[in-house]
């Protein structure tokens, strides 16, 4: 598991049919910046059950718990990696600049009224 | 492989987005492969492009230069469809139309139609 922040969406028609109706996220630890040698990262594409929105910073895990945090059970399906918590906040002393967080709720008030994709 | 984290250099995601480069062929190989067909895909990064490449069953079909889902593990196995006891651990689940990242970018099927985008 680990803490990323989302920072895009992907979408396919042509896909495994268990994956139909669920939302792809693509998520970035936020610690791959502590690094300066990453230059490049491999963002991770997640299930998202809880419809968090690109600049929030989420809790992703992998394998049985992804699936059963977003189909309630375990079993043959073809996603490996799930948002499983949308982080409010969180501390960690020492932490580089790079992992802080936006100011998610005023841009979720900015965003109010606009598109509402959200899926709930 | 690693397990957990995003792919840094020398590690992989177990879900992630990547670009078929190519094809792969074995004559010999495990039984449990026979009949499969399999791609060269390379991950897609962010910041400096990578020349790492993995290799991925292919259920669905992708061509050469489309952007697909690849996936590890039980999801990979799922895909492929012979239970779970087979020797391989990577496959395509979905090919993607379209990705939207954060600051406006977005990315198509393939990297030649994102140039085009852009000009």
């Amino acid at each position: 598991m680990f803490l990323g922040r989302v920072v895009g969406e992907v979408w396919a028609t042509r896909k495994a049919a268990d994956l139909s109706g669920l939302r792809l996220l693509v998520v970035q630890a936020v610690d791959e910046r502590r690094d300066p040698g990453a230059k490049k990262v491999t963002p991770v594409v997640a299930a998202d059950p809880l419809g968090a929105d690109v600049g929030e910073h989420v809790i992703v895990a992998f394998g049985k718990a992804a699936r059963v945090a977003t189909l309630g059970a375990d079993g043959d399906y073809a996603f490996e990696a799930a948002i499983v918590g949308i982080v409010d906040d969180f501390d960690v002393p020492g932490a580089p600049e790079e992992w802080r967080m936006e100011d998610v709720a005023a841009w979720r008030k900015a965003r109010a009224g606009g598109k509402g994709n959200k899926p709930r | 492989m690693a397990q957990g984290a995003c792919g840094r250099e020398g590690e992989q995601a177990e879900m992630m987005v990547g670009t078929v480069i190519g094809h792969v062929w074995a004559t010999k190989k495990d039984p449990t492969l026979s009949g499969l067909r399999f791609l060269v895909v390379q991950p897609f990064t962010l910041g400096e492009a990578t020349a790492e490449t993995i290799v991925a069953v292919d259920p669905l079909g992708a061509g050469i230069g489309e952007r697909v889902l690849v996936v590890f593990g039980r999801a990979a196995r799922h895909m492929i469809g012979r239970g779970q006891d087979i020797g391989f651990q990577a496959a395509v689940s979905a090919i993607i139309d379209k990705m939207e990242l954060e600051g406006g970018r977005t990315v198509g099927p393939t990297a030649e139609e994102d140039s085009k985008a852009r000009s």
